[in-house]
Protein backbone atom coordinates (compact mmCIF):
# COMPACT_ATOMS: atom_id res chain seq x y z
CA UNK A 1 0.00 0.00 0.00
CA UNK A 2 0.96 3.53 -0.70
CA UNK A 3 0.89 5.66 1.97
CA UNK A 4 1.26 9.91 2.03
CA UNK A 5 0.94 12.21 4.37
CA UNK A 6 -1.42 15.23 3.70
CA UNK A 7 -2.44 18.24 5.69
CA UNK A 8 -5.80 19.45 5.52
CA UNK A 9 -6.47 21.45 2.15
CA UNK A 10 -4.19 19.41 0.27
CA UNK A 11 -5.07 16.83 -2.16
CA UNK A 12 -3.78 14.08 -4.33
CA UNK A 13 -5.23 12.91 -7.93
CA UNK A 14 -5.70 9.39 -8.74
CA UNK A 15 -4.59 9.11 -12.35
CA UNK A 16 -6.10 12.60 -15.19
CA UNK A 17 -9.56 12.39 -13.20
CA UNK A 18 -9.74 11.51 -9.72
CA UNK A 19 -9.14 14.40 -6.93
CA UNK A 20 -9.65 13.49 -3.82
CA UNK A 21 -8.89 16.44 -1.04
CA UNK A 22 -8.32 16.25 2.56
CA UNK A 23 -10.66 19.07 3.88
CA UNK A 24 -10.29 18.87 7.49
CA UNK A 25 -9.34 16.29 10.45
CA UNK A 26 -11.64 16.91 13.93
CA UNK A 27 -10.35 14.15 16.63
CA UNK A 28 -10.53 10.85 14.36
CA UNK A 29 -12.81 11.67 12.08
CA UNK A 30 -11.37 12.81 8.75
CA UNK A 31 -13.80 14.64 6.32
CA UNK A 32 -12.93 13.84 2.28
CA UNK A 33 -13.78 15.45 -0.42
CA UNK A 34 -13.76 13.59 -3.92
CA UNK A 35 -13.67 15.05 -7.50
CA UNK A 36 -14.26 11.54 -9.37
CA UNK A 37 -16.22 11.30 -13.08
CA UNK A 38 -19.92 11.41 -12.80
CA UNK A 39 -20.22 7.81 -13.74
CA UNK A 40 -17.44 6.23 -11.15
CA UNK A 41 -19.23 4.59 -8.17
CA UNK A 42 -17.83 5.33 -4.63
CA UNK A 43 -18.59 3.22 -1.95
CA UNK A 44 -17.99 2.87 1.85
CA UNK A 45 -15.87 0.09 2.78
CA UNK A 46 -18.45 -1.64 5.21
CA UNK A 47 -21.30 -1.09 3.55
CA UNK A 48 -19.90 -2.40 0.08
CA UNK A 49 -18.40 -5.59 1.75
CA UNK A 50 -21.70 -5.86 3.74
CA UNK A 51 -23.98 -5.50 0.59
CA UNK A 52 -21.53 -8.17 -1.32
CA UNK A 53 -22.07 -10.60 2.06
CA UNK A 54 -25.34 -10.22 1.32
CA UNK A 55 -25.63 -11.14 -2.05
CA UNK A 56 -23.45 -13.91 -1.48
CA UNK A 57 -26.26 -14.89 0.93
CA UNK A 58 -29.04 -14.90 -1.66
CA UNK A 59 -27.33 -16.90 -3.62
CA UNK A 60 -26.81 -19.63 -1.26
CA UNK A 61 -30.52 -19.77 -0.45
CA UNK A 62 -31.93 -23.19 -0.92
CA UNK A 63 -34.53 -23.58 -3.05
CA UNK A 64 -36.26 -25.77 -0.34
CA UNK A 65 -35.88 -22.83 2.05
CA UNK A 66 -37.56 -20.62 -0.60
CA UNK A 67 -40.83 -22.22 -1.33
CA UNK A 68 -41.00 -22.64 2.90
CA UNK A 69 -40.62 -18.62 2.96
CA UNK A 70 -42.67 -17.93 0.13
CA UNK A 71 -45.41 -20.60 1.91
CA UNK A 72 -44.75 -18.63 5.06
CA UNK A 73 -45.44 -15.53 3.80
CA UNK A 74 -49.02 -16.02 1.60
CA UNK A 75 -50.04 -17.86 5.35
CA UNK A 76 -49.39 -14.83 7.17
CA UNK A 77 -50.81 -12.69 4.55
CA UNK A 78 -54.33 -14.63 4.28
CA UNK A 79 -54.53 -14.25 8.19
CA UNK A 80 -54.44 -10.47 7.33
CA UNK B 1 -31.52 -24.10 -17.11
CA UNK B 2 -32.35 -21.61 -14.12
CA UNK B 3 -31.90 -22.78 -10.40
CA UNK B 4 -35.53 -23.47 -10.31
CA UNK B 5 -35.07 -25.57 -12.80
CA UNK B 6 -36.10 -25.22 -16.63
CA UNK B 7 -37.73 -22.35 -17.74
CA UNK B 8 -38.12 -20.10 -20.76
CA UNK B 9 -37.03 -17.12 -20.35
CA UNK B 10 -38.01 -14.50 -23.57
CA UNK B 11 -35.31 -11.81 -24.97
CA UNK B 12 -37.91 -8.80 -23.54
CA UNK B 13 -37.23 -10.44 -20.13
CA UNK B 14 -33.97 -9.67 -19.36
CA UNK B 15 -32.77 -6.79 -17.46
CA UNK B 16 -29.30 -5.99 -18.44
CA UNK B 17 -26.92 -4.69 -15.43
CA UNK B 18 -24.28 -2.48 -17.07
CA UNK B 19 -22.08 -2.97 -13.64
CA UNK B 20 -23.38 -6.40 -12.92
CA UNK B 21 -24.09 -6.39 -8.92
CA UNK B 22 -21.98 -5.78 -6.20
CA UNK B 23 -19.36 -8.86 -5.95
CA UNK B 24 -20.67 -9.60 -9.19
CA UNK B 25 -19.80 -7.59 -11.22
CA UNK B 26 -18.91 -10.27 -14.41
CA UNK B 27 -21.85 -10.85 -14.43
CA UNK B 28 -24.16 -8.92 -16.74
CA UNK B 29 -27.74 -10.18 -18.04
CA UNK B 30 -30.53 -11.28 -15.17
CA UNK B 31 -34.10 -12.55 -15.77
CA UNK B 32 -37.00 -12.05 -13.08
CA UNK B 33 -38.46 -15.34 -12.33
CA UNK B 34 -41.56 -16.14 -10.02
CA UNK B 35 -40.65 -18.52 -7.44
CA UNK B 36 -43.86 -19.74 -6.51
CA UNK B 37 -47.07 -18.07 -8.46
CA UNK B 38 -47.70 -14.30 -9.15
CA UNK B 39 -49.10 -13.31 -6.00
CA UNK B 40 -45.61 -14.21 -4.01
CA UNK B 41 -43.25 -10.95 -3.55
CA UNK B 42 -40.44 -13.71 -3.74
CA UNK B 43 -38.44 -13.39 -7.24
CA UNK B 44 -35.80 -15.14 -8.45
CA UNK B 45 -32.96 -13.26 -10.44
CA UNK B 46 -31.53 -15.67 -12.27
CA UNK B 47 -28.13 -14.71 -14.55
CA UNK B 48 -28.70 -15.94 -17.98
CA UNK B 49 -25.56 -17.16 -18.40
CA UNK B 50 -24.86 -18.83 -15.93
CA UNK B 51 -27.72 -21.19 -14.75
CA UNK B 52 -26.48 -21.88 -11.30
CA UNK B 53 -26.29 -18.59 -10.38
CA UNK B 54 -29.71 -17.23 -8.96
CA UNK B 55 -30.35 -14.83 -6.36
CA UNK B 56 -33.59 -14.62 -4.10
CA UNK B 57 -35.01 -10.98 -4.05
CA UNK B 58 -38.59 -9.61 -3.19
CA UNK B 59 -40.42 -6.68 -3.59
CA UNK B 60 -40.00 -4.74 -0.23
CA UNK B 61 -43.35 -2.81 -0.42
CA UNK B 62 -44.78 -6.03 0.00
CA UNK B 63 -43.60 -5.99 3.76
CA UNK B 64 -42.85 -2.29 4.34
CA UNK B 65 -44.88 0.85 3.21
CA UNK B 66 -42.33 3.42 3.75
CA UNK B 67 -39.08 2.51 2.27
CA UNK B 68 -37.43 5.25 0.25
CA UNK B 69 -34.62 4.53 -2.15
CA UNK B 70 -32.30 7.45 -2.97
CA UNK B 71 -30.78 7.64 -6.46
CA UNK B 72 -28.08 9.96 -7.12
CA UNK B 73 -27.90 11.50 -10.55
CA UNK B 74 -25.10 9.44 -12.17
CA UNK B 75 -27.37 6.43 -10.94
CA UNK B 76 -30.09 8.09 -13.14
CA UNK B 77 -28.03 8.43 -15.78
CA UNK B 78 -26.76 4.60 -15.77
CA UNK B 79 -30.60 3.99 -16.10
CA UNK B 80 -31.82 6.39 -17.91
CA UNK B 81 -34.41 7.12 -16.03
CA UNK B 82 -37.05 9.92 -17.68
CA UNK B 83 -40.19 8.82 -15.17
CA UNK B 84 -39.99 7.43 -11.85
CA UNK B 85 -42.74 5.30 -13.04
CA UNK B 86 -40.89 3.15 -14.87
CA UNK B 87 -38.91 1.96 -12.01
CA UNK B 88 -38.87 -1.36 -9.82
CA UNK B 89 -37.50 -1.56 -6.72
CA UNK B 90 -36.08 -5.27 -5.46
CA UNK B 91 -33.84 -6.24 -1.96
CA UNK B 92 -32.21 -9.25 -1.93
CA UNK B 93 -33.27 -11.82 0.67
CA UNK B 94 -31.40 -14.27 3.13
CA UNK B 95 -32.83 -17.58 4.39
CA UNK B 96 -31.00 -18.96 6.85
CA UNK B 97 -31.04 -22.55 6.08
CA UNK B 98 -34.36 -24.67 7.57
CA UNK B 99 -35.32 -21.33 8.86
CA UNK B 100 -37.85 -19.95 6.76
CA UNK B 101 -38.89 -17.86 9.63
CA UNK B 102 -35.85 -15.95 10.31
CA UNK B 103 -35.93 -14.41 6.60
CA UNK B 104 -34.35 -11.10 6.63
CA UNK B 105 -34.22 -8.18 3.95
CA UNK B 106 -31.38 -6.38 2.90
CA UNK B 107 -32.72 -2.58 2.57
CA UNK B 108 -28.84 -1.22 2.66
CA UNK B 109 -28.04 -2.29 -0.97
CA UNK B 110 -31.60 -2.07 -3.54
CA UNK B 111 -32.12 -3.40 -6.97
CA UNK B 112 -33.47 -0.65 -8.94
CA UNK B 113 -34.70 -1.48 -12.38
CA UNK B 114 -35.78 0.45 -14.89
CA UNK B 115 -39.02 -1.65 -16.30
CA UNK B 116 -38.91 0.10 -19.86
CA UNK B 117 -35.35 0.34 -20.56
CA UNK B 118 -34.95 -3.25 -18.76
CA UNK B 119 -31.31 -1.74 -17.21
CA UNK B 120 -30.37 -2.41 -13.68
CA UNK B 121 -28.26 -1.34 -10.69
CA UNK B 122 -27.79 -2.06 -7.23
CA UNK B 123 -27.53 0.99 -5.43
CA UNK B 124 -26.29 1.27 -1.81
CA UNK B 125 -27.90 3.18 0.04
CA UNK B 126 -25.15 5.06 2.51
CA UNK B 127 -26.81 8.20 4.04
CA UNK B 128 -30.26 6.13 5.09
CA UNK B 129 -30.06 3.94 8.18
CA UNK B 130 -31.63 1.12 6.77
CA UNK B 131 -30.53 -2.07 8.08
CA UNK B 132 -29.20 -5.35 5.68
CA UNK B 133 -31.03 -7.56 7.58
CA UNK B 134 -34.77 -6.55 8.02
CA UNK B 135 -36.92 -8.99 9.57
CA UNK B 136 -40.23 -8.70 7.20
CA UNK B 137 -41.69 -12.05 9.60
CA UNK B 138 -42.64 -12.23 12.75
CA UNK B 139 -42.79 -15.38 14.65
Amino acid sequence: MLILTRRPGESLYLGDNIKLKILSVQGKQIKIGLDVPEDMTVYREEVYLKIKEQNKQALETSQQDLLAAAALWQEIESRK
Amino acid sequence: MTRLGEREVSPEGIVYFPRGLIGLEDKREFALLSVKDNNSPFLLLQCVTDPGLGLLVADPYAFLKDYDVKLENPDRKTLKIENVKQLAILVTVTIPQNKPENTTLNLQGPIVINTQARIGLQVPQTDADYPTHYRPIDG
